[in-house]
């Protein structure tokens, strides 16, 4: 995984093994600590220690392509979750969210609430993360068709809650009257959210994030988020670890892409959903 | 001299091998030449040239209301289509219904069968009617923002040609012949909200 500082990770982790384990594997969750050299070195390991199968969560979509390869070349399947690496032949299989067409969505919703006009701000993130630019540019092929709606910054806070509040307090001191809030996860939507609120904002700027983690789900039940997108992340993983146990078992002709949907969650419909996932 | 005849001949042989077996070219020529995927044309194409056929053989709402009423789950598998996996499909559907309401963003319509179907006339955005063909394969391309051009490419046409003259000549109680692409959710079924990017509009005198 990139990183298991983030519940969202931990949960496709853990969700991962499990399936693995109940199809009988032997399993181990390696943490890159978002770090392209970290990673490396648990390629390596997992090489050495003779796993078969790698489900991935790259940590960079080009950097992480060499060890893609270096396990393709050792005889150990990739079977990249959430995130793509940049390489059609590396990868098993690449088992993704359709983050661009959620954040066309996000981006409709967005215009109609802020009724086509206002200063809002975007919050970024991990620029090496080619998630990052699919939902901006989604977001962006609806919002900027809206000459009413100003972006006044945008920047990158690398999906992280921490990150992300010091950046919204970093631009309000330059944009003290905005009026709304794009984040590329939820992660940074609440720590955007926290920024807003000890700066007496919270009612005044809509924030939106994307994932479909716990406390943004709480936090639109309570009004204090305006919406999100929600990922399937038990989805990405269990197909991953069946397509690993459908590799041993000798199949080859998979997909080299997939697109798991992702759906919007406001106000109008988040009881139907649960974090990370739906109700029924 | 002979080893001196020996040696020019050598490097002679060694330069010419190297000129013809190195090559440079400017990177701005090399780019140049590189396919691109050509998103307007291949939206044009799709919205003239194939799309019709699907309309012309398309299920009309009211039928496909009537149906998702009785067998949600045989009527999402032989009617949705969509190029992702998860519970939302799109639909390419056609029917008649009379103009009840028009605001900013919709033109709402009540169907022969007194279904409610809403028009978007200003959000036209997503992947709707790019799914709702069946005509795009997700494994016909690498590159997902060649697929998601798609969408924004079609869109662009449909707000440009097929919106314009229908909303400056709607009015209440008019009569409309439509085609176009809905979406549903399978887990989170709802029939009364149901909205369409339009793909024709045609009003009856």
């Amino acid at each position: 995984m990139s990183t298991l500082n983030n519940p969202w990770f931990v949960f496709l982790a853990q969700t991962a093994s499990a399936q693995a384990k109940s199809l009988g594997y032997e399993t181990k969750i390696f943490d890159s600590q978002n770090n392209t050299a970290t990673e490396t070195d648990n390629f390596e390991n997992a090489i050495a220690a003779g796993y078969g199968a790698i489900l991935f969560n790259p940590t960079d979509a080009n950097g992480s392509v060499v060890n893609v390869n270096k396990a393709k070349a050792a005889g150990v399947a990739v079977f990249c979750m959430d995130r793509e690496v940049n390489s059609t032949t590396g990868p098993t299989s690449q088992i993704l969210s359709d983050s661009y067409s959620g954040c066309v969505n996000l981006g409709k919703y967005f215009v109609k609430q802020m009724h086509k006009k206002g200063k809002y701000v975007e919050i970024l993130g991990i620029v090496a993360d080619n998630n990052t630019w699919n939902r901006s540019k989604g977001f962006h092929s609806v919002v900027d068709y809206y000459p009413g709606l100003q972006m006044v910054a945008q920047q990158s806070a690398d999906f992280d809650r921490n990150k992300g509040l010091e950046v919204m307090e970093s631009i309000l001191q330059a944009h003290p009257d905005i009026d709304g809030v794009f984040c590329g996860n939820d992660a940074m939507a609440m720590g955007a959210y926290q920024a807003l609120a000890a700066a007496g904002k919270a009612n005044k700027v809509k924030v939106m994030g994307f994932d479909g983690a716990e406390d943004a789900i709480q936090g639109i039940k309570d009004g204090k988020i305006l919406g999100t997108a929600m990922q399937f992340p038990k989805v990405m993983a269990q197909t991953a670890a069946n397509y690993a146990d459908e590799y041993f078992k000798g199949k080859r002709d998979f997909p080299k892409k997939i697109q798991v949907g992702v759906e919007m969650v406001t106000g109008k419909n988040v009881s139907d959903y649960i974090a990370y996932g739906k109700k029924n | 001299m002979k080893k001196g005849i020996k040696y020019a001949i050598w490097i002679i042989i060694i330069v010419f091998v190297g000129y013809n077996s190195v090559y440079f070219r400017k990177l701005s020529e090399l780019k140049a030449t590189e396919k691109t995927f050509n998103a307007p044309a291949y939206a044009q194409d799709l919205l003239n040239n194939k799309l019709p056929a699907v309309t012309e053989k398309a299920i009309t709402l009211d039928e496909l209301i009537t149906q998702l009423k009785v067998s949600p789950a045989n009527t999402f598998a032989e009617n949705g289509h969509v190029l992702s996996i998860g519970s939302t499909k799109f639909f390419m559907v056609k029917g008649t219904g009379t103009i009840v309401d028009i605001d900013d963003s919709d033109v709402k319509l009540s169907t022969i069968a007194h279904n409610e179907l809403q028009i978007a006339t200003e959000y036209v955005f997503g992947n709707a009617i790019r799914d709702a063909s069946g005509l795009v394969n997700l494994n016909d391309f690498t590159n997902t923002i060649d697929l998601s051009n798609i969408s924004s490419e079609v869109n662009k046409i449909i707000r440009a040609k097929v919106i314009p003259p229908f909303k400056s000549a709607a009015k209440k109680g008019d009569k409309v012949e439509f085609t176009g692409a809905i979406e549903l959710n399978q887990a989170h079924l709802n029939l009364s909200d149901i909205e369409m990017l339009p793909v024709s509009l045609k009003i009856i005198p």
